[in-house]
């Protein structure tokens, strides 16, 4: 029977695996492979597992329960062992790599910053920044919308001009949360995201963060939104080792 | 099955109400392990985007035209000016000093934006 991988943790983590459940249409029974001072935490891999909406939660269930509880390497979702002596064995070829891992990420979590621009607000600001653009678009409305080229011309103007905002706009929140952050990493591109980054923040220092997250908000209110997540297990800092090499 | 949006809580939320927030990070964050197979993600529908792409397009392009004509821009709107944030809050904060080592290689990585385009949780 192959092995489903959810996390490493080390092996004075509590562990309260009795009221969880793992992937699959009826919740597998986790459990706990010790190795070496460390554990990873293991359930039977389901025959043809999908990432459904049930599986993912699960995953994502088990690893906040856990990461709440004390430090965890997260794993991807659906990594599967062949079985569990191979999780052994991987426990003991990356031992102190993992542990130091988990003395790093120990005390910390993973916050989730998206932001979004309101449409219509970004481009009459836009407008209103630039009077180039701004004639071009009344030329355009004067004319009853212009024809198709000229409506491409200007729309390639305006696509240049929300490229640079959302760089800039990201650049903007990146630099407002860094200094509240050991670490900070751009997530995958959202669509209609300028920005999608985590953060590696000290759980004592999530109030900090909070409240320049309200600075954010208000200063963009009306132009921007943002939408936040965590404390999550730390996905995105699994290279806390590396990074620091 | 979908994936449902929910707004975020900004917070502590449940897994399950902030899972479309936080659906990229589960399927393309998080440790890969090479010795490891991992479960087939074939067929799920595409969530995570290469930003750049979707704006450099003739549907964008035109979307934007249109849109510009039909803005409201009488009363002399002014540009929104982003205020300084950085320090405001964290200029005392214990954390600002205790940042180590760690720091500043680790942002260097940072500055790598992935444009991997993944797959949601659709399947």
């Amino acid at each position: 029977m192959a092995t489903y991988v959810y996390c490493f943790t080390d092996a004075g983590h509590s562990l309260p695996l009795d009221d969880l459940r793992g992937v699959g249409a009826d919740g597998t029974v986790l459990q706990a492979i010790r190795h070496d001072g460390l554990a990873a935490v293991v359930s039977n891999a389901p025959e043809g597992l999908r990432p459904k909406r049930r599986d993912l939660i699960a995953h994502e269930t088990v690893l906040e329960t856990l990461s709440a509880a004390g430090s965890v390497v997260p794993m991807r979702f659906g990594t599967v062992a062949p079985d569990d002596n191979a999780v052994v064995a991987e426990l003991a070829r990356g031992a102190s790599r993992y542990t130091e891992l988990l003395t790093r990420l120990a005390g910390h979590v993973e916050r989730n910053v998206k932001g979004a621009h309101q449409e219509d607000a970004l481009l009459a600001d836009l407008l209103a920044d630039n009077p180039e653009l701004r004639a071009r678009n009344e030329a355009l409305r004067a004319a009853g919308g212009g024809g198709q080229p000229d409506q491409v011309a200007f729309g390639e103007r305006m696509a240049l001009a929300v490229e640079q905002r959302r760089t800039r706009d990201a650049a903007y929140v990146v630099a407002a949360l860094r200094p509240l952050a050991m670490l900070d990493r751009h997530a995958p591109s959202v669509k209609d995201c300028f920005v999608n980054v985590s953060f590696l923040v000290p759980a004592a220092a999530q109030d900090d963060f909070d409240a320049v997250v309200a600075q954010l908000r208000s200063a963009l209110q009306g132009y921007a939104e943002l939408r936040v997540s965590g404390p999550l297990p730390p996905y995105s800092f699994v290279d806390a080792v590396e990074a620091t090499v | 099955m979908t994936i449902m949006t929910q707004p975020s809580s900004g917070g502590g939320g449940s897994a399950a109400g902030a899972l479309y927030d936080v659906i990229e990070l589960i399927l393309d964050r998080g440790l890969v392990i090479d010795v490891f197979v991992r479960v087939s993600l074939v067929g799920i529908e595409v969530l995570t985007i290469d930003a750049r792409v979707v704006v450099a397009s003739i549907d964008t392009y035109l979307r934007f035209a249109e849109r510009c004509g039909r803005l409201d821009l009488t009363g002399g709107r002014q540009p929104v000016g982003l205020p300084a944030i950085v320090g405001q809050i964290t200029e005392d904060s214990a954390e600002r000093k205790a940042r180590g080592a760690l720091t500043g290689a680790g942002r260097a990585i940072a500055e790598t934006i992935h444009d991997i385009v993944t797959p949601d949780g659709r399947g």
